[in-house]
């Protein structure tokens, strides 16, 4: 198998797992609540559904508004080439660290929020808003967990990173180790519009934050931007999954390897959906003007993630 | 155990030791407050016995036993007491709002470092390691007192910042003398009482413990 | 060096003893406001005794690892404590003094004055700095219980101030100790007796300076804190003016010194490591900031004990700068002590007396006091002029020589500043002083003093005020030139 493909390989199995995790999650915290719900693959019908109708756009949107769902899906497809997946190292992994994967994923954040205020309706401005209020707080906690990890490995590619914890099993004990994965929990939550920040499964909340900025969108362009989210919600737990215990990942290029590699993800993305399941069927919302709070407390954990690797160097 | 280990160890306990002190900037209730000090206290008394075990030093233990005893419960008994007394006066409005507070708090640990460099440069111990973060946490208490409101929270904020001290000597000196050790508890114990005492009186006369209002001395 | 413990235990049983007298006698009997004073006078006794072994060239020390240590700054303030907790005995609430305590009151001051002074005693006579630090932590506890003897809002705004402030200030002292045991463990290894002052002493040599350096800053922080310098000091003014007035001149007559006793022990140790050029300047800007706002705040103050805590706050900064002068600066720094306890304690005390007679802690409300108590009114005076530091007082002579070392250092300069803000204070408390004295006294106030007999040991205080102002005598002088030797370095 040619290592060129992998990239590809794992965009692919990216976008594929992609809804049927978003399903996941809603069908088990169902469950939790003792709901029947919708089977796990309903995302995938309402993407096929929303591919085939047709495109509603407000005679005030500019063609900002029509690019920028494929800069957002482009953007996070991008991403799932760079971040250890399946295999470690990557083909393209030498072309982004950690610092593209963060400002990649802002990339698209920027333009969903640029979208969102380009019809001038009044939800759309709000959702952007809040959006870069969240964003402003949980990019630079992302960046310093991340960079928490990488000082103990001594790389920011993200693949080296994943392979020094596989040498070192003792390393995913670490203080350091365990206070970043909380850190990019909690970030988690807010990038991915999860509770207690925003409330996925509603758009009929006066303090939604991803809902009211894609409240205009309609057919393909909403299939996409929903896609993407889900999408980046895959990238979040993989990072997640694969960074603080990067067992079942491949290190070696072999069909049967990457076989492996794949169910363990599935597993991983599973087993955080359901604590996400869990977390969400557990908590409320908080109110707008805490999110900040939570968001330093994250941000102090991804700190103290920092000094914890430095003091032990 | 290996040095690497208790090196590991000891961080991991200061950084929860520590994180109790930032959990009480973050949360706003008593009982979350009184949570995160009863949290505080018995990861301290895990980090002593680790150190305990890892320096052979039956002291050691005899001391976090005290400490788990005296902190992790009887205090706490006391502070669930006052609770249902005064639970209903939260943390609303703190001098520095909780965001910046969170904030700051990480700035005072990064000051810590700076401080306490000469210190991990000296020693040879393992443990060494946590010792700015136990600075850290004595900056961290000393910004709880000042930054809130409540005479319960100001309290709180002394019992960490006594838990920092206390985690500092047993990083870097593995335990100060027992006689000075025991009489700092009985100091410790008593000026909590007393101050439990105020507490109770400050309630009685001013019918909040909001100590706002004590502003009539002034000049 | 002796082994003794009697005169250890002459200098610390009796406070306990007292205590504990306090606690099962009725407080309204007689003969529990004579054993209580008695007491105090064994104490004094004691410390004379002390200092007469300090004088032949002897340091008694006591206890296991020689807990217990007394040199001449030992025994020096172990007589001020002494000095001070006998006049609380004498002159502090009791029957027929002032009616508006109920026994229980009385009681409770007796018992926790009794542990006041125990700890203070303790602190001063301690080797080791562990236990000094206890024993000082200790004081707080005690002192601010009986601080809202009377509870009023006022009096429990005081107390709470008091005693947070106070133990979050000594618990950074704490910090500073841990660290200074911390470098001798890293370089020596655990010893029982490393937080001995002496141990530390002789082992200076070896410390770390950076690690010393950061841990006197700490010590500065916490014990100055106690010692009532700025910036620490808002806790001050409200303990003294709200606390009883013989608590008032406990805590300001030798709380303040005792705290500044710990930061004289532990300067000694770290100017033997990082040389004296450090510590000197951190106490010279202490020092002067304490000067300045307190001088400063004198103007403004509305209330006679304020004034006086105020007043406190100044000379404490004072004594804080003489530390850092070299020889002749010590020398004049502890001869400062010992005049400021004597008359702010008296002070306090006259203050009580006006307070009782008055019922009113403002100035503007006090009004022909020498018509109305002419020996109270006369002594109040006297303190207040031996305070400003005229001549024939005590507190002339050890400014002039305070001045005099600042100026033999080569800081002119900023001696002038102090001369400034000296006079900024002697202003304002002279124009305070004459508004208390003279005028028309309050219509229907009872002319005539109090309790009579209370008057002579005040006088008393301003005959040893006048001595120490004409000719230090010889037994101090040999007394502060050993205390020299041990702080002047």
């Amino acid at each position: 198998m040619r290592p060129w493909l992998l990239g590809p390989v794992q965009a692919a199995v990216a976008l594929l797992l992609a809804p049927g995790l978003v399903g996941a999650i809603r069908w088990m915290k169902a469950r939790l609540q003792s709901r029947a719900g919708s089977p796990p693959w309903q995302p995938y019908l309402e993407l096929r559904k929303l591919f085939a109708k047709e495109v509603v756009v407000s005679s005030n949107a500019s063609w900002l508004f029509r690019a920028a769902p494929f800069i957002v899906f482009g953007s996070t497809v991008t991403v799932t080439l760079l971040v250890p997946l399946l295999a470690v190292p990557l083909p393209f992994g030498g072309a982004g660290d950690l610092l593209v994967v963060v400002y990649l994923l802002l990339l698209g954040t920027f333009f969903l929020a640029l979208a969102g205020l380009d019809p001038g309706s009044p939800f759309g401005g709000m959702g952007a808003s809040r959006e870069m209020t969240v964003a402003a707080l949980a990019e630079p906690t992302m960046a310093l967990a991340i960079f928490a990890l990488a000082w103990g490995a001594g790389s920011t590619n993200l693949g080296q990173i994943a392979l020094r914890t596989l040498s070192m099993p003792s390393e995913a004990l670490a203080p350091g180790h365990v206070l970043a994965f909380a850190a990019i929990f909690l970030v988690t939550l807010a990038e991915t519009g999860r509770l207690p920040v925003d409330n996925p499964s509603t758009h009929l909340e006066l303090t939604m934050i991803h809902e009211a900025m894609i409240l205009e969108y309609s057919g393909r362009y909403l299939a996409l931007i929903e896609w993407a989210a889900a999408l980046k919600l895959l990238v979040f737990f993989s990072l997640l999954g694969n960074l603080f215990a990067p067992w079942g990942v491949a290190s070696v290029i072999t069909p049967g390897a990457l076989l492996w590699a794949a169910g363990t993800l599935a597993l991983k993305l599973l087993a955080l959906g359901g604590v996400i399941a869990l977390v969400e069927t557990h908590i409320a919302k908080l109110r707008l003007f805490r999110v900040p709070e939570l968001l330093s407390a994250s941000f102090i954990l991804a700190l103290l993630a920092v000094t914890a690797s430095f003091l032990l160097r | 155990m290996s040095p690497e280990m208790v090196s590991q160890l000891s961080v991991g306990g200061s950084t929860l030791v520590l994180l109790g002190g930032l959990m009480m900037l973050w949360r706003r209730g008593v009982a979350a407050h009184i949570g995160a000090f009863t949290f505080q206290s018995v990861a301290l008394a895990a980090t002593m016995a680790m150190v305990g075990w890892f320096a052979g030093d039956w002291q050691l233990w005899a001391v976090a036993a005290l400490l788990l005893l005296v902190k992790g419960i009887g205090i706490p008994l006391l502070l669930k007491r006052m609770e249902r007394r005064f639970g209903s006066e939260r943390e609303l409005e703190p001098y520095v709002n909780t965001a910046t507070s969170l904030l700051i708090g990480g700035l005072l640990v990064l000051l810590a470092y700076i401080v306490t460099a000469p210190l991990v440069s000296v020693s040879r111990l393992p443990t060494r390691t946590g010792m700015p973060l136990a600075i850290g946490l004595v900056f961290v208490s000393l910004f709880i007192i000042i930054s809130r409101k409540k005479a319960l929270t100001q309290v709180l904020g002394f019992l960490m910042l006594e838990n920092g001290i206390a985690l500092l000597a047993v990083l870097g000196t593995h335990g100060i003398p027992i006689i000075v050790e025991i009489g700092v508890f009985l100091d410790v114990a008593l000026g909590f009482i007393v101050m439990q005492v105020f507490v109770y009186q400050i309630h009685e006369t001013f019918e909040s413990i909001d100590v706002e209002q004590l502003n009539r001395l002034r000049e | 060096m002796t082994v003794t413990s009697a005169p250890f235990l002459a200098l610390l049983l009796p406070p306990l003893v007292a205590a504990l007298l306090a606690l099962v006698l009725p407080p309204r009997r007689f003969l529990a406001g004579v054993a209580h004073a008695a007491l105090a006078l064994v104490s004094l006794g004691a410390a004379l005794g002390l200092i007469h072994l300090v004088l032949d060239g002897e340091t008694p020390t006591w206890g296991p690892t020689d807990l217990f240590r007394v040199d001449a700054l030992s025994a020096l303030l172990a007589l001020c404590v002494a000095f001070v907790t006998a006049l609380a005995a004498l002159l502090g609430p009791g029957p027929g003094r002032d009616q508006h305590y109920t026994p229980a009151q009385i009681r409770r001051f007796r018992v926790f004055a009794s542990l006041f002074a125990f700890t203070m005693l303790v602190a001063v006579t301690a080797n080791n700095v562990g236990v000094m630090w206890i024993a000082i932590e200790a004081t707080t506890i005690v002192s601010a219980v009986i601080v809202p003897l009377t509870v009023s809002k006022a009096s429990v705004e005081a107390s709470w101030k008091y005693i947070l402030i106070g133990s979050v200030g000594i618990a950074l002292a704490f910090v500073g100790t841990v660290l200074g045991y911390f470098d001798f463990v890293t370089l020596v290894g655990p010893r029982e007796s490393a937080l001995n002052w002496t141990v530390l002493l002789a082992n200076a040599r070896v410390l770390h300076p950076p690690v010393i350096e950061l841990a006197f800053v700490f010590i500065l922080i916490g014990y100055g804190t106690k010692a009532g310098l700025a910036p620490m000091h808002t806790w001050l003014p409200d303990a003294h003016s709200e606390a009883p007035s013989a608590l008032s001149a406990m805590m300001s007559g030798v709380l303040l010194a005792v705290a500044l006793y710990a930061i004289i022990r532990w300067k000694a140790v770290v100017a033997s490591v990082v040389g004296p050029v450090f510590p000197n300047r951190l106490l010279i800007g202490l020092g002067l900031l304490s000067l300045a706002i307190a001088a400063l705040s004198l103007v403004i103050q509305r209330q006679y004990k304020r004034l006086l805590a105020y007043s406190s706050i100044e000379h404490t900064g004072l004594m804080c700068m003489g530390l850092a002068l070299g020889p002749l600066g010590v020398f004049a720094s502890m001869l400062h002590l010992v005049n400021h306890t004597v008359a702010k304690s008296m002070m306090f005390f006259l203050s009580g007396r006006i307070l009782d007679r008055y019922g009113t802690p403002e100035i503007g409300s006090v009004s022909g006091l020498l018509r109305v108590m002419p020996w109270t009114g006369g002594l109040f005076a006297a303190g207040m002029l031996a305070l400003l530091g005229l001549p024939p007082f005590g507190m002339f002579l050890s400014e002039f020589t305070l001045l005099r070392a600042g100026f033999a250092d080569g800081l002119g300069g900023l001696m002038a500043v102090v001369l400034v803000f000296l006079a900024v204070a002697f202003v304002s408390l002279l124009g305070h002083l004459n508004r208390m004295l003279y005028g028309a006294a309050p219509a229907e106030m009872r002319v005539g003093e109090g309790s009579r007999w209370d008057v002579l040991p005040l006088a008393g205080c301003v005959a040893a005020l006048i001595v120490l102002g004409i000719a230090v005598p010889a037994p101090m002088t040999a007394l502060l030139h050993r205390i020299v030797e041990i702080a002047g370095r």
